[in-house]
Parts: C-alpha cells; sequence; structure tokens
C-alpha cells in the first residue's frame, strides 16, 4: 500500500537494522553468560561473571587505559612502518616486473615464517622495550600490504591508462592521477586484515617479553588467578580491535565514496 | 566547413603510414602477423574511417599511430614526426571502446584530465566542451552517476579539451545502444566540423563509416592489409537525412563489396 513510503524510509531503518541486532546478541550473550555463572555458581577464577570483569575494569580503569596505550602504541607504530615500507616496495614493484621478482621471495619468506620464532632475536636486537613489539607487529603487517598495493597499483583502467599516455604522462603524473587512487581500495582491504593483526603482534610481543602493555597485564592477571581481570583485558583488546576496523571502515567510507563498494 | 576543406585541400598529411607490418608473439610460440604492409594517410582536417572483419588489426594500427606500441616495421609520421614527438605535442586525442573514467573525479574534472596532465588550466574550454558534448548540467556528477552514452560524451570532451590536431576513435560507439549511437554520430559531425581537426576512426559498422568520413579504408581479414580506399562523395555539412541519398547508398554498397571480396578468395 504504502510502498514508496517504507522505501523512503529505508536509509534510517537499514541503519538501525545494522546496529540493532549485534547489540541485541551481545547483550543476550552476556545476559545468559550472567544468569549461567549465577546459577550454576561457577567458580570466579574458571568463569566471572561479566558484572565481575566490568567491575575489575571500573575499579581500576588506569591499569587497562596505560597498558591499552602501550599495546596500541606498539601495534600501529608496527603498522605504520610495515605499511610505509610496503607500499613503497609496492610502488617500485609496480613498476617493474624484474623488481617485483626481487621483492616477492624475500617477502614470502618473511610471510611463512612464524614471526614468534623471531623474538628472541628481535630482542637481542631491539631490546625489551617497545622496539621488537614494533618489529613484530610491522613483521606480521608487512604482507598483506604490500601485496594488495602491487595488485592494486597495477589494476589501472587501461583505457584510462591510454588517455595519460597518449599525453606523453610521465610515471609519477600516472602515478599520483591513476595509479595511487587505483590502488586505495586494495590499501584499504590492506588494513582492514592488518590492523587486527598488529594488535595480535603486539601482544604476542608482550606475552614474550613481559614487560609492559596488555600481555603482561594479561599474565600477571593469569599468574594470580584474577580471571576478572584477564576478561577485562580481553574485552579492552576486543574493543580496540572493534574501533579500529569501524576507524578504517570510517576513512575508507569517505575517501572511497567513489567507489563501487561504498554504495553497498 | 570551407574552411575544412581548405585545410584538406592543402594536403598536408596528418598521418602517414608506409608498409606498416606487425606481429604479436602468438600463445604457440609462433609469431601472428597482425599488419601486413599497410599504407595509410589523413590529410589535415580530414575525417577517415577504418573497417574491416574483427581482428584484422584495427586496433593495432591506430595504437601504432597514437605511439601505444612501438612500430616494428615501416613508417608512421604523424603531423610530420614520430608518434611520440605528437604525443609530447600534446597534439593527439583518444577515444576507445570503453570510456576511461577517472571514477573519483566527477565530470568536469575527467574533461579537465588533459589539461592537468599538461598543466595548461583551461577553465572556459572545459566549460564549452561540455556544452558542446552536451553534458553540462552533469558537470558535478561523477562517472557512476552516468548512463553509458553519457560517459562516452566524457571521454570525447576529454580527448577533444587539450585542443589535439588528430582524434584516434576506436569503436567510439560501440558498445552504445543504436539510439545513442545514432545521436553522438550526428554530435561527432557537429564538433569536427567546429574543431577542424583530423580523425582516425574505427568502425564496424558500413553506414556510420560513410556518414562520417571523407574516406573509408576497407581492410581485409588476418593478416591485415588495405583493400581498398573509398572516396565518400556526400556534401558537407552531413546528417542522418543524407543516409536516404543515392550517393550514399552506392558508396556504402562498395564499401560492402570491398569487405566481401576476400571471401570468395578474390583480391579487389
Ligand atoms: N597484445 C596482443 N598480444 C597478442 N596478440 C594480439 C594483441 N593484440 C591484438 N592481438 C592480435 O592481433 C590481431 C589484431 O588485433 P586487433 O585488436 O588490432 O584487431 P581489430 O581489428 O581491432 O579487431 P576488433 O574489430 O575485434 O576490435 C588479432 O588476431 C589479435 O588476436
Ligand atoms: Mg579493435
Amino acid at each position: 500500500m504504502n510502498g514508496p513510503a517504507a522505501e523512503f524510509s529505508m536509509p534510517r531503518s537499514s541503519w538501525a537494522a545494522a546496529v540493532l541486532p549485534p547489540v541485541v546478541a551481545l547483550t543476550a550473550i552476556l545476559a545468559l553468560w550472567e544468569v549461567y555463572v549465577r546459577v550454576r555458581d561457577v567458580k570466579d577464577y574458571l568463569l566471572p561473571p561479566p558484572s565481575a570483569v566490568f567491575r575489575a575494569l571500573w575499579d581500576d580503569p588506569d591499569r587497562f587505559a596505560s597498558a591499552a596505550a602501550t599495546s596500541l602504541t606498539a601495534a600501529l607504530g608496527g603498522l605504520v612502518l610495515a605499511s610505509g615500507i610496503a607500499f613503497g616496495l609496492a610502488v617500485l614493484a609496480a613498476h617493474s616486473r624484474v623488481l617485483e621478482r626481487a621483492i616477492y621471495p624475500p617477502a614470502l619468506l618473511v610471510k611463512v615464517t612464524p614471526i614468534v620464532a623471531l623474538y628472541p632475536l628481535l630482542a637481542i636486537w631491539f631490546g625489551f622495550g617497545i622496539g621488537p613489539k614494533v618489529a613484530i607487529a610491522a613483521l606480521i603487517t608487512f604482507f598483506p600490504m604490500l601485496v594488495n598495493a602491487i595488485v592494486g597499483l597495477r589494476s589501472v583502467d587501461p583505457q584510462a591508462l591510454d588517455a595519460m599516455r597518449v599525453l606523453a604522462a610521465s610515471r609519477w603524473e600516472i602515478f599520483r592521477r591513476l595509479r595511487f587512487p587505483s590502488s586505495l581500495p586494495y590499501v584499504f582491504a590492506a588494513l582492514r586484515i592488518s590492523v587486527p593483526l598488529s594488535l595480535v603482534g603486539a601482544v604476542v610481543a608482550e606475552f614474550l617479553s613481559g614487560s609492559s602493555g596488555m600481555g603482561q597485564l594479561i599474565l600477571i592477571a593469569n599468574g594470580a588467578f584474577d580471571t576478572a581481570s584477564l576478561f577485562g583485558a580481553v574485552f579492552v583488546l576486543a574493543a580496540l580491535g572493534v574501533s579500529l576496523t569501524a576507524l578504517v571502515g570510517y576513512v575508507e567510507g569517505r575517501v572511497l565514496d567513489w567507489h563501487v563498494s561504498a554504495g553497498a | 566547413m570551407t574552411s575544412t576543406l581548405d585545410l584538406a585541400a592543402d594536403g598536408a598529411l596528418t598521418v602517414s603510414v608506409r608498409g606498416v607490418t606487425h606481429r604479436y608473439p602468438g600463445a604457440d610460440g609462433r609469431a601472428l602477423l597482425a599488419l601486413d604492409g599497410v599504407d595509410l594517410d589523413v590529410r589535415a582536417g580530414e575525417f577517415v574511417s577504418i573497417v574491416g572483419p574483427s581482428g584484422c588489426g584495427k586496433s593495432t594500427l591506430l595504437r601504432l599511430v597514437a605511439g601505444l606500441i612501438a612500430s616494428q616495421a615501416g613508417g608512421i609520421e604523424v603531423l610530420g614526426g614520430t608518434p611520440g614527438d605528437a604525443q609530447r605535442a600534446h597534439a593527439l586525442g583518444l577515444v576507445a571502446q570503453e570510456p576511461g573514467l577517472l571514477p573519483w573525479r566527477d565530470v568536469a574534472a575527467n574533461v579537465r584530465l588533459p589539461l592537468d596532465v599538461t598543466r595548461t588550466p583551461d577553465g572556459a574550454r572545459v566549460n564549452a566542451l561540455l556544452e558542446q558534448v552536451g553534458i553540462a548540467d552533469f558537470a558535478g556528477y561523477r562517472p557512476g552517476a552516468l548512463s553509458g552514452g553519457m560517459r562516452q560524451r566524457v571521454a570525447l570532451a576529454r580527448a577533444l579539451v587539450h585542443r589535439p590536431r588528430l582524434l584516434l576513435m576506436d569503436e567510439p560507439f560501440g558498445a552504445l545502444d543504436e539510439l545513442s549511437r545514432e545521436a553522438m554520430r550526428v554530435e561527432l559531425l557537429r564538433i569536427w566540423e567546429q574543431e577542424r581537426i583530423a580523425v582516425l576512426f574505427v568502425t564496424h559498422s558500413v553506414a556510420e563509416a560513410v556518414l562520417l568520413s571523407d574516406r573509408v579504408v576497407v581492410m581485409s581479414g588476418r593478416p591485415g592489409r588495405v583493400r581498398a580506399v573509398i572516396d565518400v562523395p556526400l556534401p558537407r555539412p552531413r546528417g542522418e537525412a543524407q543516409e536516404s541519398s543515392a550517393a550514399f547508398i552506392e558508396t556504402a554498397a562498395a564499401v560492402r563489396a570491398a569487405l566481401r571480396a576476400g571471401d570468395d578468395g578474390g583480391a579487389a
């Protein structure tokens, strides 16, 4: 009957349709968890109720905040470093098959090596501070950016390329007006993969070094059978991952409003 | 129009192709002979079409003239120099079957691209061309919001904005529906008469070639050779109405006969 009216209200209801289900589902899971723990009287060190987890967070927010800041700095440091280097190498590789063949095997080696095994070496080289954490986060996020950026820089519309080449456009002109913008959807796809990976890298490095950050916080909580804090750390890391991914998605939406994926 | 004819009459060659042969590396290791001893002239301000069976090397020939692929054998002169010289003089415009627009630029910015690349800003020229090809109302739209016909108009405006002296078109209307095609032909004629530049135009449509061109070059199938060059005696300015004239019908018949000549093994 009022089909068109329903269509016009689409944007708002689809926004609600996007946000409501996960919120409802998450709340339901926490509620079930709370009820289950209370009804079955599960021991706190095995599985604390969500209320206890939130209380742990609430009681000492600074501990979590400073640990999160430490881990986040290492993760983002590694991510930015690796993405920058990987994109630079991808620019070289995209312009020369020879360079691409030279860059790929060592890059693949980095990818297939269990990075964690390099930790002792990285600790010897970079000490026990933020250095090895950044290095692990960087090594873990390097490959997705390299591969995506090479593909992206090559994925130019051949007709658009021809239109520039008949004007004797320089490589630099073609790069900045065509290749670079064409690569952005691929760069953002890489970031969506590597942002959570960078957190994994930082936390794993903290497990191994036990010196600071969320990894250390988890180790200490674990040793003290403080399972509520342990869960608190997990919640904080999950929230960090979600926020960073959402941030990437938001920037992507603004930068790539021309891209076909933007309408979806 | 008279000035167009004057330019054509002074005999200066915009394109001169002499004995051009081109091979591609074939899949089975043997070279594929795409063009074999092709000669072709386009005089200043002249509209020349190339017709021929699919795969006869029309695009190859056009890309050689555009300097997009390196010539292997024979001579190619564009405006008295090499195709590379013509590129550097910003004397070439190119329209292919797909528009090749930049999806992140709006229509006006897409048309402006050659001026950006050559660092010769000219906002008035961009606006004039948007007007000329009938897309001024869509100047702020992104290509994604346009129909195929409108995108091709943008591509045409982009190919002309830097005032090239040779416009190369490779089946520019091939992906359009019949109605858009007819509209684009008429627009192209009008624009060509205003801009007075030489056009080398590849098409599969005999009617299109005859309606638009001063001369139609008929190529034979693989390897690509020039089988015939047919003058079109229709007066300018031209329009769709001429498609029913006797001269049009005769010329189209001559082009079709030349196209078919190879089918029974004969050579024209
Ligand atoms: N890059 C390439 N590598 C190898 N072979 C090619 C290449 N480009 C074209 N060819 C071959 O050269 C021949 C001529 O191709 P070309 O595209 O010039 O033909 P065309 O006349 O434009 O065809 P169509 O009318 O279908 O567009 C074809 O047999 C084609 O398969
Ligand atoms: Mg072709």
